[in-house]
């Protein structure tokens, strides 16, 4: 366990929990989902001590929905050996993880670590489910971090940008190089521009409309439709918008879409806008808001 | 001054020197009341005593003709037209009320491909010689039937309702039209707006649409109940003088001949009980 995310699962955080029967409570509320069965499950389990009765119960009612315990994190001594009593694998996440300092991130473990936090806060936080594979027909949605709480996504600029600033820097030199295709007027619905460069566009792209850029895209208004940068395979080429409220955000081969929370489909004009980039950051699409960066 | 009208008025009557303007009513999404608007805005520039025809060009599924009453005094329709069956003149049929009020039916027994977009154009052509205003019904969709309907026209009214389906079915006409260089100025018309719903968040109000398709306004009409009971008596609302839509209606007539007239503020209209109250309320100010 390596990464953030489980293949085809979820992870449930129980780390709060008391008791057994808490365990057992939270849990068969997360199972009760439809979107619960046939998964991968990792529980956190924090310090809370389980017999191997009280595991069984806990498998047996993870087996009830077809899905199965891809492992454990616990601190708990009691909680481990009964865990590899009946066999089930034991990852320390959430055990090892240092308290959050943004200075640690120089470090490339404490950046995978901390990486490993934030997209844990993001799964506990707000659902418990998190689409991870970009392949996935259901493409993972767009982690907007400029809508959540001003920290995260500090966190996540900061911890990012240490690792990637070289490439990102190159990239950025290689796209001044392309040509930029520059229009001024709104794009409506049903229109479609495409360059072998950059776009830059002086107004609105209003959804239904769609940016096809070999380069990077620039939206001097809101972005409402479907862009796509780096459309021969370029992860690192850019979307920037005055507002970010794509439909679809698509760079080199990756997709995200915008989260089905986010019902505006269309975003009102203000006089303060607060300029967004969509850029990859490992195999997603991340938003960052441009001001803070 | 009045020799200055005189001389309009003989220079119009000669014809040749006249050259009316060519309007399409579009908007893309059907429902939205593309005809009814075209037969309002067409009864109301006749009332302003403007000669007006009214094309309509949903071949196959008309609705003009019954929204003025006229269905029964179609002989020919545009198809004839084309095709030689008639004169263009013998075609028009006149309103029951109005003269100044003309219509071309669209032929109910064909399709949109009846009509080719050079027909079109040359039958408005033909018609700015006698006509103040011709105002093109377009059917709803943007394949032929949208073609047809635009090629002949240079200005171009976008009728819209505000719900997200109609505003993007707009946006995606306003691109089109935007493309195509006969087309020289498109205005925006809100239909079927209800302040009470806009008020409570439950509608997107007109200056979000406004915003969103950043085009400029022409009329906002009000939903009214009126126009169901206008449609099916075939007596466009326009000729109701009590009715706000009737109004809204006439408004746009008046803008579209190049008056500035304020919008009308829905809001304040809406209630019968309001005014009456403003009245007392005025009455008893006045006492004391």
């Amino acid at each position: 366990m390596e990464k953030g995310y489980v293949e085809n699962g979820f992870i449930v955080d129980l780390a709060h929990a008391k008791k057994a029967s808490e365990v057992l409570y939270e849990l068969s509320k997360v199972l009760d989902m439809p979107e619960a069965k046939n998964k991968s499950i990792c529980l956190k389990l924090g310090e809370l001590n389980l017999t191997e009765p009280e595991l069984v119960s806990i498998k047996a009612l993870i087996e009830t929905m077809h899905s199965t315990i891809e492992f454990i994190s616990t601190v708990s001594e009691i909680t481990t050996t009964s865990a590899k009593e009946l066999g089930i694998e034991i990852s320390n996440i959430g055990t090892v993880l240092p308290a959050l300092d943004i200075t640690a991130s120089e470090e490339k473990n404490e950046t995978v670590n901390a990486e490993l936090e934030t997209a844990l806060d993001k799964i506990f936080g707000q659902s418990d489910f998190e689409e991870t594979d970009p392949e996935e027909p259901d493409h993972p949605e767009i982690q907007t971090n400029s809508a959540e709480t001003d920290n995260k996504e500090v966190q996540l600029v900061s911890f990012e940008e240490p690792e990637d600033l070289e490439t990102l820097r190159k990239n950025d030199r290689e796209t001044e190089k392309l040509p930029t295709l520059y229009i001024h007027r709104t794009i409506r619905s049903g229109q479609s521009i495409s360059s072998e460069g950059n776009i830059v566009i002086i107004g609105d792209v209003n959804p239904g409309a769609e940016i096809i850029a070999k380069g990077d895209i620039t939206v001097w208004g809101i972005l409402g439709g479907i862009a796509h940068a780096g459309s021969d395979g370029n992860t690192y080429s850019k979307i920037r918008a005055l507002k970010l409220n794509a439909i679809q955000i698509r760079i080199g081969n990756i997709f995200a879409r915008r989260p089905d929370t986010v019902n505006t489909p269309y975003i009102h004009r203000t006089d303060s806008y607060v300029p967004e980039e969509a850029r990859v950051n490992k195999n997603h699409i991340m938003i960052y808001k441009l001001h803070e960066a | 001054m009045t020799a200055l009208v005189e001389a309009e008025k003989t220079v119009s009557k000669k014809g040749d020197i006249m050259s009316g303007r060519v309007i399409v009513i579009t908007s893309g999404k059907g429902g939205v009341g593309k005809t009814t608007t075209n037969a309002n805005i067409g009864t109301a520039l006749a009332r302003a005593g403007k000669k007006v025809v009214m094309i309509d060009t949903d071949l196959g599924l008309r609705n003009l003709d019954l929204l003025l009453g006229l269905e029964n005094r179609i002989v020919y329709t545009i198809v004839d037209v084309v095709e030689e069956r008639c004169k263009l003149k013998q075609a028009l049929v006149k309103d029951k009320k109005n003269p100044n009020l003309c219509l071309l039916a669209a032929a109910q027994t064909r399709d949109k491909t009846a009509v080719t977009e050079e027909q079109l154009k040359e039958i408005c052509e033909e018609l700015k010689k006698d006509f103040d205003f011709i105002l093109v019904d377009c059917p709803a969709g943007i394949e032929q039937g949208f073609q047809n309907a635009v090629a002949g026209a240079s200005e171009a009214i976008v009728v819209t309702t505000p719900e997200m389906s109609a505003v993007r079915d707009a946006d995606r006409i306003i691109g089109l039209l935007e493309a195509k260089e006969e087309i020289k100025s498109y205005k925006l018309l809100i239909n079927r707006v209800r302040p009470s719903m806009i008020k409570s968040n439950d509608m997107m109000s007109v200056e979000d649409v406004v915003e969103i398709l950043s085009a400029s306004l022409i009329g906002i009409i009000p939903e009214d109940t009126g126009i169901i009971t206008s449609t099916n008596k075939g007596e466009p609302i326009v000729n109701d003088e009590k009715s706000l839509a009737g109004q809204a209606y006439r408004n746009v007539a008046r803008r579209i001949i190049g008056e500035d007239v304020p919008f009308l503020n829905l809001e304040e209209d809406t209630s019968i009980m309001s005014k009456v109250k403003k009245f007392f309320t005025g009455l008893i100010g006045k006492e004391k």
